[in-house]
């Protein structure tokens, strides 16, 4: 083939020739104006032993852009850059703020399904590393989260009393916002506390005499149905939203162990989610 | 005087250095020496936290655990609070690591326990399946070197004035006591007891008893305190 029938070559050819004779035309132009030419323009004034000077003012264009410079200067040292002064925690605020707005807007009015996908997510990241991703607390090393309540836990509460509840009061109310507030030891011991105990843990079923227990004893504080009366008292029988926000806050200490707090790391909504897929595990 | 300096290029390039390096220390070491003061709050190591911080060390956790929390929202929302220079005034290293193949360590403190870390060190696969973390049982026999321990915190305390034995806050108490080695043994046994109790072993809570404080209980109480 024919290396000159490709357009692209032809071009090619053409532009070299292009360049070559501007550059030859260019070139004469200025070696004519070194043999012939003369200066031109007007002189200044002044001459220094006959050695003088062409006027020769500054464009326009550029005394604009001069002038311009020196206002933005002036601007940017004292105003542009004190007020505008870069900083990673600047960015940093920026961005949670931005987080915080758009999660308020999005999540305003979640739905059950919404609560318990946020719920797991939040519960894989932050909570199954100590009770485990099946939420039964690793073989008894955490709180099981698919049960309300252990036997061996109703029976440290009844024995040593609950003093979690109470021991520091807030706005008149006890620690974990609970009314009752503190809960006393020994309310019941032997037997009796043994059956109550089963009772409870089990699901408010079976011990029959553990049943009378609860509603002579435990009944006053916890309600008739150990649903802890809207409030007044922990609810025995599930994960309410405010005991998990309790413990989510202030942590807690108990017979398993020492839970710590997360205060200021979940949202509201988060809180609720994670009750949310809290209380899902034991339906 | 610059006639002479004018002849001489080794000498005047000497003086051009020295000129420039103090115009630099004087924009640097202010803010540096700003920035490195102690964050309100922070104290010296105790006896205890610093052996497990050498244990720490030893062990190389820094190797895959960094403790530098970066101001990114992904990683306050994981591991708390981004972290601040002032924070490390007294770790001598810093251990900020370079590379996470495991966590952030910064703020451990805050949302584990000492049981949970006595179950992980012990079998990570345990409480962190699929984990790949090894495991660190030989802790759990090794006897912490108190003696090495006091070393570092003595010389700290004389060379660089690290406040042991001092009112740091103000409130007219003595924040982080030292005092001899063996007020400080004492002082460190006791502490270890009390983690050796949360971590429900028997056998590390016999060890401190019989005044042997197991590697594994004096790093825990180290990173109970990396908060």
């Amino acid at each position: 083939m024919n290396w000159l029938s490709d357009n692209v070559n032809q071009l090619a050819l053409l532009g070299a020739a292009v360049i070559l004779i501007l550059t030859i035309g260019v070139a004469a132009k200025y070696f004519k104006a070194i043999k012939e030419g003369k200066s031109e323009g007007e002189l200044k004034k002044e001459n220094w032993d006959g050695i003088g000077e062409y006027k020769n003012n500054s464009p326009i264009g550029w005394s604009l852009a001069f002038v311009g410079t020196i206002i933005w200067g002036v601007w940017y040292w004292f105003v542009g850059y004190p007020l505008n002064a870069y900083s990673q925690i600047g960015e940093y605020n920026k961005e949670v703020a931005n987080h915080a707005a758009k999660f308020e807007s999005k999540w305003k009015n979640p739905t059950k399904d919404d609560l318990l996908g946020m719920g797991e997510g939040i519960y894989l990241v932050q909570c199954s590393s100590c009770h485990g991703i099946d939420a039964t607390g690793i073989e008894g090393k955490a709180q099981d989260l698919t049960k309300r309540v252990l036997k061996k836990t109703v029976l440290a509460v009844i024995k040593n009393g609950s003093a979690a509840l109470g021991d520091k009061v807030m706005d008149g109310v006890g620690r974990f916002g609970y009314q009752m507030g503190e809960m006393p030891p020994g309310l019941v011991s032997g037997a009796d506390a043994e059956a109550v105990a089963e009772y409870v843990s089990n699901g408010f079923k079976g011990n029959e005499k553990g049943a009378q227990v609860f509603a002579t004893v435990c009944a006053s504080c916890h309600g008739a149905d150990g649903r802890g009366m809207n409030g007044m008292a922990p609810n025995l029988r599930e994960y309410d939203d405010k005991i998990i926000h309790a413990v989510l806050e202030h942590g807690k200490e108990g017979v398993i162990g020492k839970m710590p707090s997360f205060k200021g790391r979940l949202t509201a909504v988060q809180q609720k989610a994670v009750a949310t897929y809290i209380r899902s595990l034991s339906e | 005087m610059f006639g002479w300096l004018e002849k001489r290029p080794f000498f005047f390039a000497v003086g051009v250095f020295v000129v420039i390096a103090f115009a630099g220390l004087i924009e640097i070491v202010p803010d540096f020496a700003q920035a490195s003061r102690p964050v309100v709050g922070t104290k010296p190591y105790s006896l205890l936290e610093l052996a497990g911080r050498q244990v720490y060390i030893k062990e190389s956790c820094n190797a895959c655990h960094s403790q530098l929390i970066r101001p990114f929202k992904s990683e306050t929302d994981r591991y708390g609070m981004y972290s601040m220079s002032g924070e490390y005034a007294y770790d001598r290293p810093f251990l900020w690591g370079s590379k996470r193949t495991g966590p952030d360590l910064h703020r451990v403190g805050n949302y584990r326990t000492s049981d949970w870390h006595a179950n992980h060190m012990w079998d990570p696969t345990s409480v962190v399946p699929g984990s790949i973390m090894p495991a660190y049982k030989h802790l759990f026999k090794n006897v912490t070197d108190l003696e090495t321990a006091y070393a570092e915190a003595l010389t700290v305390k004389k060379v660089f004035n690290v406040p042991y034995d001092t009112d740091i806050d103000g409130d007219g108490k003595i924040d982080v006591k030292l005092g001899s080695f063996d007020e400080a043994k004492q002082r460190a046994l006791k502490y270890a007891l009390k983690v050796a109790k949360e971590t429900k072993r028997q056998d590390l809570v016999n060890m401190v008893e019989n005044g042997k404080i197991p590697e594994i209980v004096a790093l825990i109480a180290y990173l109970n305190r990396l908060k």
